[in-house]
């Protein structure tokens, strides 16, 4: 990276149709400012952060999986851990407060938090985290394989690009088990995610010291876990290089401000609430570079439009709040971000439109239902597990409350806010759309997060060229801490059954070899791992939801034996079910352990494999009278 | 920083050469380093250099830099992405294949970019 000063140099060139007032406050940067950290402060600080990460790393190792409870990894972690998370955060904190900042040191720092808050899975656990990791894995194998798609196995062969790229992956390399690749993919997805996100908050914030923080508070904020092997993390990383490129390069209005009056109104209310305009970051190409870009832009809406039902959808508010606050002057793009999705959805996806069209529309406007009827559904399950739901409710309060206030701070200190503000608001637009499965307000807290750091960091760093005082340091270092805490017990508070072991994956690999092609897999709670082969050669049934369904039968045997009633079927029940059932209350507690242990003894039923990981059943179908 | 320059140009111009056999045969270690890396950040990376997305001319070009990554790897992930699922659609799939049209698409901007005049750059701020 390039050195970098602690502010940017003042620029008199504004954007087209721009007719604010450039940003002015922060002074350029002077002998004073420059180059008066000493070297070996900048080594001390790597330093720390490097035994950061053999630290955290070693503890994480030291954990036991087996004695993972229902308040998940929080309740396992030495105190080793969490001297290494506070060497990680502090070291951070004493770099950003150095006169000149060290863009190299900075990365090094936040490669080390990330590896520490995300690094659980391929350290501890040495596997994929949650069951659809395994299903997208099997998704891209069959697409390999076979090189179809078949839309009426189920919505992801509707929106088929990152399966695709996966599939591609493994043909080209003959690897036919990206399993690696899944276990590393939470850290993976964060680096990834490092560049296009400085770049936005540098477009967003007024100096390169609010952009930094801003980036290190969304680590440490980003608690929802998106970040696994999934098309959604896929297009999170597009979507966020789409918005810093756009802000980047094609700023400014995207009409004359003078053009009529409702312009002229926008224009003046836009320049009273927020007359400043970040300069760092801007980037004027020539004429032909920058027509390359928006093919580049136009190309990136396409590939999230094919890779993600929801991100293309989520990305039309954002586009809209740029355009509105002066900070887009491409006026076609947000139709086609409008086009693309909903033409993919109509052509392309017709078949899930056509079996989900009910669905869709009878969601459309219940905002109740599609928010807190979404989070109610959620508030359940086990004390240890509702400690964990409130946790993470009260972790995305504090990040909206603290972006609220900053948003008020920006605006009575006259540094850049609205633009921020109007994204991070802008998702939530999508509310009265539909609850997309119960998860749209986590997604939804995702897309918000990129925005609002940048504005929760505001009352917490000075608009001043060099350094942080002690006070905010030490109030930044605080506000770090409580939510790098907050996200280790929520992100990690399912990890009981979120988490699988090498024992689960033998029963699963058991049933493949054992079952024969076409034949009747049922899982008794919605949380197995397994589909990361044979993804369409078997019958896949569930018998019980992992989110507990008002009205739903309760498990009994019978309810397995008329899945299996003509031709039979396996039965496979692991160590991870119980753990969702028992964490969000699927079902009674103890009732799926008496459901194995009656049904064990049923006619027509064989237990066919058992280990620690779980059991396998063989359910004889007709010829048995069940 | 020309020097620097040249070495990604001619690391990322080795990678999208050696992409191309990689894609049929070889070691599976290998080929999954290359051709992922390929995937990950190859025609991005040749298009950026081919955009001058250089903030070493300008003391004032903080921001370049972490932009030209992230379009690098969003633009190659794209392109892989649009290649892969363009072959599927056309029932045309053929992993190798695949690869071997990125790696082109790598060349051919490389090759671009040697025949542009050097006087054009980004003008960053």
């Amino acid at each position: 990276m390039t050195r970098e000063t602690a502010t940017s140099l003042p620029v008199h060139t504004a954007h087209r149709h721009d007719a604010r007032v450039p940003y002015g406050r922060a002074k350029p940067p002077t002998h004073r400012n420059l180059g008066l950290t000493p070297s070996w402060h900048v080594g001390a600080l790597a330093a720390a952060a490097a035994i950061a990460l053999v630290l955290g790393v070693w503890s994480m190792t030291q954990v036991d999986p087996l004695q993972i409870g229902g308040a998940g990894l929080i309740g396992v972690l030495p105190p080793a851990y969490f001297v290494a998370l506070a060497l990680s955060l502090a070291g951070f904190v004493a770099s950003l407060a150095l006169r000149r900042l060290v863009p190299a040191l900075l990365t090094w720092q936040l490669l080390v938090t990330m590896v520490v808050l995300n690094g659980a899975d391929p350290v501890i656990h040495g596997l994929p985290r949650l069951e659809a990791s395994f299903r997208h894995l099997g998704i891209a194998d069959n697409i390999a394989q076979t090189g179809q798609l078949d839309p009426t196995v189920d919505a992801y062969f509707n929106w088929p690009g990152f399966f695709d790229l996966l599939g591609m992956l493994s043909g080209a390399t003959g690897a036919k088990d990206l399993m690696g690749i899944a276990t590393w993919a939470p850290v993976g997805i964060n680096i990834l995610l490092l560049a296009p996100l400085l770049a936005l908050a540098r477009r967003l914030t007024a100096n390169p010291r609010h952009a930094w923080a801003a980036v290190w508070i969304f680590y440490l904020a980003s608690w929802i876990g998106q970040d696994y092997l999934a098309p959604q993390a896929y297009s999170f990383v597009l979507l966020l290089t789409l918005v810093a490129c756009l802000l980047s390069v094609f700023g400014g209005w995207a009409w004359p401000t003078e053009r009529s009056g409702f312009s002229r109104w926008l224009a003046r209310n836009v320049s009273r609430l927020d007359g400043a305009v970040p300069r760092q970051g801007v980037l004027e190409p020539p004429r032909t570079d920058a027509a390359v870009l928006v093919v580049v832009c136009a190309l990136i809406v396409l590939t999230m439009t094919v890779s993600h039902q929801l991100s293309p959808f989520a990305l039309i508010p954002i586009l809209a709040a740029l355009l509105l606050t002066g900070r887009l002057r491409l006026r076609f793009l947000p139709v086609l971000a409008v086009i693309l999705p909903v033409a993919w959805l109509l052509f392309a996806a017709s078949t899930f439109l056509q079996g989900h069209f009910g669905q869709l529309l009878s969601s459309l406007g219940d905002i109740g239902a599609n928010s807190f009827g979404a989070l109610n559904t959620r508030v359940s399950g086990s004390d240890a597990h509702m400690f964990v739901v409130y946790t993470r409710i009260a972790e995305v309060a504090l990040v909206w409350i603290l972006a609220a206030i900053g948003a008020v701070v920006g605006y009575r200190r006259k540094t850049p806010w609205l633009a921020a503000a109007a994204a991070a608001f802008a998702p939530l637009l999508l509310i009265p759309l539909q609850s997309y499965g119960g998860e749209l307000l986590l997604r939804l807290y995702l897309f918000s997060l990129p925005f609002a750091v940048c504005l929760v960091v505001l009352p917490l760093t000075s608009d001043k060229a060099a350094g942080l005082s002690l006070r905010r340091s030490l109030g930044l270092l605080l506000m770090g801490a409580v939510l790098a805490t907050g996200t280790v017990v929520s992100r990690y508070g399912n990890d009981g059954m979120e988490s699988f072991n090498d024992d689960e994956i033998a029963v699963v690999n058991h049933l493949y070899s054992t079952a024969p092609a076409g034949a009747i897999l049922i899982e008794a709670v919605h949380n197995t791992p397994w589909r990361f082969q044979h993804y369409a050669d078997y019958d896949y049934r569930t018998l019980i939801a992992a989110e507990p369904l008002p009205g739903a039968a309760p498990i009994s045997c019978d309810s397995a034996n008329q899945i299996a009633h003509r031709a039979g079927a396996y039965l496979i029940i692991t160590e991870s079910q119980l753990e969702a059932a028992e964490l969000r209350g699927s079902t009674p507690a103890g009732d799926l352990q008496r459901f194995t242990a009656s049904c064990a003894t049923s006619p027509g039923w064989t237990k066919v494999f058992e280990n620690a990981g779980g059991v396998i059943f063989h359910i004889e179908g007709v010829s048995n009278g069940n | 920083m020309a020097t620097e320059r040249s070495y990604v140009s001619y690391a990322t111009a080795a990678l999208a050469v050696a992409a191309i056999p990689l894609s049929f045969v070889g070691p599976e270690g290998l080929r999954l380093a290359v051709v992922g890396l390929l995937m990950l950040a190859g025609p991005g990376t040749a298009l950026v250099l081919l955009l001058h997305f250089n903030p070493s001319r300008s003391t004032q070009a903080t921001g370049a830099l972490p932009l030209s990554i992230a379009i690098a790897v969003a633009f190659s992930l794209a392109m892989s992405t649009l290649v892969a699922t363009a072959m599927i659609y056309a029932r045309l799939w053929s992993p190798p294949v695949s690869v071997c049209i990125l790696s082109i698409m790598t060349l051919g901007f490389l090759a671009l970019d040697i025949k542009r005049p050097k006087h054009v750059l980004v003008r960053a701020k």
